[in-house]
Order: C-alpha cells, then structure tokens, then sequence
C-alpha cells in the first residue's frame, strides 16, 4: 500500500461510509442501510458517527445543511481521491492473492 | 424504556458530541430499534462510541474510565473502545449470508466477544489449571489472541 492511501488505517467503517458518499450524499441512517446492502455489513451508531467525525476533521466528508433533524454528508474531492487510492491499493493487494492461490481471473 | 435507555447513553457524549449530533443519534436509535435492532444492542454501540469520544478528546480520566466499565460489564471487548483503526475495523458485524440488511449488529458475537475460555477443540486446559506453569507466565502479557480483554 503507499502513502496515498489514507485511508489504510482509517478502518472498515470509513472505507465503508466513503463508498456509499461515492453516489450522493446520505444522512445516518441511509448509510447504514445502503451499506447492509451493498456489503452485508451493519454499522453499529456509534462507530457510525465516530467514523463520520474521524473523516470530516479529515476533510474527506463535509456535512451539508440540516433536513429536519438529519445532516446529510457528502463526499469531498480529498474523499474520492482518497477512496480511489485506496480502491487501487486494494485491488493491487487482491490480484496477488488470487495469482497465488491460484484463483481463476487474476 | 427503550427509548430512556438509549437517551441515558446518549448523555455519555462529550456536550459538544451532543449538541452536533444529538438529536440525530436518538433519530436514528428510534428507527433502527424499529426495525429490529435490540435497544441494548444501539444503546450498548453508543456507550463505546462514547467511550471513545471521551479518550479522543480532552480525556477525563474519571468518566472514560467509568464508560469502559460500563461497557466492558455489558459484554463489549475493550479492544473496539480504543479510538485506533482496528475499532473502526472491529466494530461492524457480517451480516449472516442471505440475510443482508435484516439482522443487526450485536456486539459480542461474531467474533467481537472477548472470553477466556479454554481451547475446547484440544482439550487444552487453562493454563492457570495446568500444574508447572508459573502464574507470572499466565498473568496479564501471556495472553494469546481472542482470549482476553
């Protein structure tokens, strides 16, 4: 991985919540729900908000204006990029482990 | 109750957490309960994200330390408390295959839990009942993965 990559250490629930701020913005609990459903996982509330703070101070994210109660997030240029390298890094990784094991496609 | 439960929890947070998000979180309490989220299971993920909240700001030693009692007493592995990558990492739970998006997190399973158990599988006894091994090898730094807090 390389030092672009910032969000190597950032953990799952960034990478995560990034993916799912890759097609539009989302407040709280559309995250949680789109990101059940593209990776089968459930983020907790409170890693939830964690992450969002973690990758706003970042700058990764930005709040938008309050709907209701709700702030929706969106991605930032420094996210996609960030998300990009990170995706890349990611799939250089997973190449390798699939030429050694061996796995049809690499 | 439910709803008193988690609005307990949420009074954990560092005001200014709560001012910020607040009334969001106990939004989205409402509505993940609704779907069939155990309340303890929301109330249980917010006393962690509080916890952490509290050690990665301006640490008051008293209150941080009163959390992760509270939520190592709930089940919680201090390991998803600590504000590293790994919490972000550990703090999510697979959803079962064929059942995405229906089940919910529950902390202290899939793996999340944190048990000294004895290795059923070989038969090994702990090693505090195995004769000859001596205590300063067992406490605290013998540890091996998974099998402590």
């Amino acid at each position: 991985m390389t030092d672009a990559d910032v969000l190597r250490r950032a953990g799952d629930a960034s990478v995560l919540i990034l993916t799912s701020l890759a097609d539009g913005p989302k407040h709280g609990y559309a995250l949680i729900q789109d990101v059940s459903q593209f990776a089968g996982v459930r983020l907790g509330p409170g890693t939830l908000y964690g992450a969002l703070d973690r990758l706003e101070r970042l700058g990764l994210i930005e709040a938008l204006p309050a709907q209701d109660r709700r702030h929706p997030y969106r991605i930032t240029a420094p996210g996609v990029a960030a998300l990009r390298a990170h995706l890349d890094s990611v799939e250089r990784v997973s190449a390798v482990g699939r030429l050694r094991l061996g796995v049809a496609g690499a | 109750m439910p709803g008193r439960l988690v609005a307990a929890v949420l009074r954990c947070y560092p005001a200014r957490w709560r001012s910020r998000h607040g009334d969001e979180a106990a939004e989205l309490a409402e509505f993940l309960i609704r779907d069939g989220t155990p309340a303890r299971a929301v109330a249980l993920s917010y006393l962690c994200g509080a916890a952490r909240e509290r050690l990665a700001g301006r640490p008051s030693r008293r209150v941080a330390a009163a959390l992760l009692v509270a939520a190592g007493s709930l089940g919680a592995p201090l390991t998803l408390l600590s504000a590293g990558p790994a919490a972000g990492a550990a703090h999510v739970s697979r959803a079962p295959a064929g059942r995405t998006g229906t089940r919910t997190a529950r902390p202290g399973t899939h793996g999340e839990r944190c048990t000294a158990r004895p290795d059923r599988a070989s038969g090994a006894r702990p090693a505090a009942a195995r004769p000859g091994v001596p205590r300063a090898a067992i406490s605290g730094t013998g540890r091996r993965h998974g099998q402590g807090c």
